[in-house]
């Protein structure tokens, strides 16, 4: 086959451009962001700051030959963080992994009803996530180890997570309501995780 | 009986499509304040906890790596080496996409990555070429299930947790099976290609080899750094995830100047929608696993198994069948979190090693990975190729074959994963 056919070559940075290479995605495209909002720049840092704090443990333990000792908790903390808040980003874009084999065998009605029930089960379990969680907060007075803060600040910040989870799945139903269907209904419609 | 609800209720809400995560979430809430032994506060304690773990932070830096080797044209690199490599045989770009998944399982852990970002690029390669697409689409979606055998492996972190033996193991145990398994389907594509007469793609050049390779060199490193040095004993698993992201960082921003910001940003995002949605799923599955294992349910249903039969053939065919099964209704993270502590106990008591165990069901779950309804991978191939999902199903199915059949060889072969396990750690 020949190389041409992939589009036109390019010069790749520092590399010499012997033969193009043929590189039929990424670079070219232009990068599509239009899914982001403001509220994601939280989960953003939390994101990076594990990737910093867990590099520099990494780091530390190589090159210093000695780990530094904090790093561990907080890292872990950091995860719970960036998987609860990242978790309400997902339910913003609807991107949860579920089953939506069975809706091809459900006509309208009925999977109206069904993907209704979903969202209605969806907001339910958040709200009640929520409230176990603020409970579970307020309960707590154990520190962490590493740090002169309490535990509690981790469960306020996940219950923070679920109001917001809350939120977006109470508008998620209002939007499937008022369209008419959800994307279990028309999987078309979805933009599937990677 | 309360016990029976939440089962029927789990998979009730799971086939309605409700989110994996909530079916399994609020199933444990309704049956915890349903029994009320215990507080409800102890249902999001165990989720909190759940992916408060050391080992779990592995998770989000191979999905980083991954997204970042498919961005900074890592990937690309790779494939156009193994082009070079492969591409003279007959049905030349069906071994080069065998050939490039096997390169791409040592950088990335999940089978999805490998589709969404490697299969893109093999997809349009062949079709480029004039494979028929459902040839393209087999392919590729059966050589994406080698990425979480051969390390590093999301599946194999997350069996690792939760079954607590070492990861590291895992992994080395993955390898000679993931190999095989690439074997087994270069064989399958070698007679699709005499059947159908398809063309060599490429002339054998030691010159564009040599080019692919010098221009594939530092992409290469990256799988060498990452396998070697989980194999070699130098990395833990979590390091290694790490070193991988910053590799393909260094690479993608300072060598191949392939990452903007707006692209690092796009990375960026996605690696937290994915781990968030993994990690999301570990964290509710624990909350259901602990009630299975302090209800006894995973001691009954070992006696159980074994009240029918003791032979150890048997057992592992039953338990091969459960999970293939399983594997096609069930989220692969989701069905190890909730399956090890049920299955494990069993084969145990049946003196079989939970290392080489991990590998059997992480290599079933992947073939679930390849059936509807929830086969995650041929929605991705779908989704990238444009073929319909009924159309993708079909082409994928007869390249379970020859993965089954690897499947039992590893099943009755321990040798097969244990052997290097043995050497390295032992």
């Amino acid at each position: 086959m020949a190389q041409s056919t992939d589009g036109p070559g390019k010069d790749y940075g520092g590399e010499a451009p012997k033969a193009p290479p043929h590189f039929p995605q990424a670079e070219d495209e232009p990068v599509d962001l239009s899914d982001i909002r403001p509220e994601d720049s939280i989960v953003l840092v939390l994101f990076w700051a594990l990737a910093g704090v867990v590099f520099l443990q990494f780091f530390s333990r190589y090159v210093m030959n000695d780990s530094i000792g904090w790093t561990e908790e907080i890292a872990r903390y950091l995860l719970v963080l960036v998987t609860f808040v990242g978790a309400a980003l997902a339910v913003r874009k609807n991107t949860h992994i579920a089953v939506e084999f069975f809706y091809r065998y459900l006509p309208g009605a009925g999977g109206r009803v069904c993907s209704t029930l979903v969202d209605l089960l969806r907001i339910g379990f958040f709200f009640a996530a929520a409230w176990i969680t603020a409970k579970l907060a307020l309960k707590t007075n154990q520190k962490m180890t590493s740090l002169e803060m309490g535990k509690d600040v981790i469960y306020w910040i996940v219950f923070a997570a679920f109001v917001a989870m809350t939120f977006y799945a109470l508008r998620l139903a209002w939007r499937h309501w008022r369209q008419g269907y959800s994307v279990l209904t028309r999987p078309a419609e979805r933009q599937l995780i990677d | 009986m309360l016990l029976a609800l939440l089962f029927v209720m789990v998979f009730g809400l799971l086939i309605f499509g409700v989110p994996v995560a909530i079916a399994l979430a609020l199933s444990s809430l309704a049956f915890i304040l349903l029994a009320g032994q215990v507080p409800d506060l102890v249902v999001m304690h165990r989720m909190i906890n759940g992916v408060n773990s050391f080992p779990l932070l592995a998770v989000p830096f191979f999905i980083l790596a991954g997204n970042l080797m498919n961005t900074a044209g890592i990937t690309n690199r790779i494939f156009d080496f193994a082009k070079a490599c492969v591409g003279w045989m007959r049905g030349g770009l069906g071994h080069v996409n065998i050939g490039a998944s096997v390169v791409f399982a040592g950088m990335s852990g999940a089978a999805v990555a490998d589709a969404g970002g490697l299969g893109t690029i093999e997809i349009k390669a062949m079709r480029d070429a004039g494979y028929d697409p459902d040839f393209s689409v087999g392919v590729t979606a059966a050589s994406s299930t080698i990425g979480p055998i051969i390390p590093p492996s999301l599946p194999m972190v997350i069996y690792g947790v939760v079954a607590s033996s070492s990861i590291g193991q895992l992994f080395a145990a993955g390898f000679i099976p993931g190999l095989m398994m690439a074997a087994s389907l270069m064989i399958m594509v070698a007679w699709y290609a005499r059947a159908r007469n398809y063309p060599r793609d490429a002339r054998f050049s030691l010159a564009v080899l040599w080019g692919s390779f010098q221009r594939a060199f530092l992409s290469l490193l990256t799988p060498i750094i990452i396998v070697g040095g989980i194999l070699g004993g130098i990395f833990t698993p979590t390091e290694a995830a790490i070193a991988a992201s910053a590799y393909a960082l260094f690479l993608g921003v300072a060598v191949y100047r392939t990452l903007t910001l707006r692209r690092l940003l796009r990375v960026s995002f996605d690696t937290i929608e994915t781990t968030a949605v993994v990690m999301f799923i570990v964290a509710a599955a624990s909350i259901f696993a602990w009630i299975l294992t302090s209800n006894r349910v995973t001691e009954q249903f070992a006696a159980l198994i074994l009240t029918i039969t003791e032979n150890p053939v048997l057992i592992l065919l039953m338990i091969n069948v459960i999970l293939l099964v399983v594997g096609c209704f069930m989220e692969t993270i989701a069905a190890i979190t909730i399956l090890v502590p049920v299955l494990l106990p069993i084969v145990v008591k049946l003196g079989i090693d939970p290392v080489h165990f991990g590998v059997i069901m992480v290599l079933n779950l992947m073939i679930g990975l390849l059936t509807p309804p929830v086969g995650m991978v041929i929605y991705v191939l779908s989704r990238v190729s444009g073929v319909p999902f009924e159309r993708c199903v079909t082409a994928t199915a007869p390249f379970l074959i020859p993965l089954v059949a690897v499947l039992l060889l590893v099943t009755f072969i321990p040798q097969l994963s244990m052997f290097l396990p043995t050497l390295i750690y032992r």
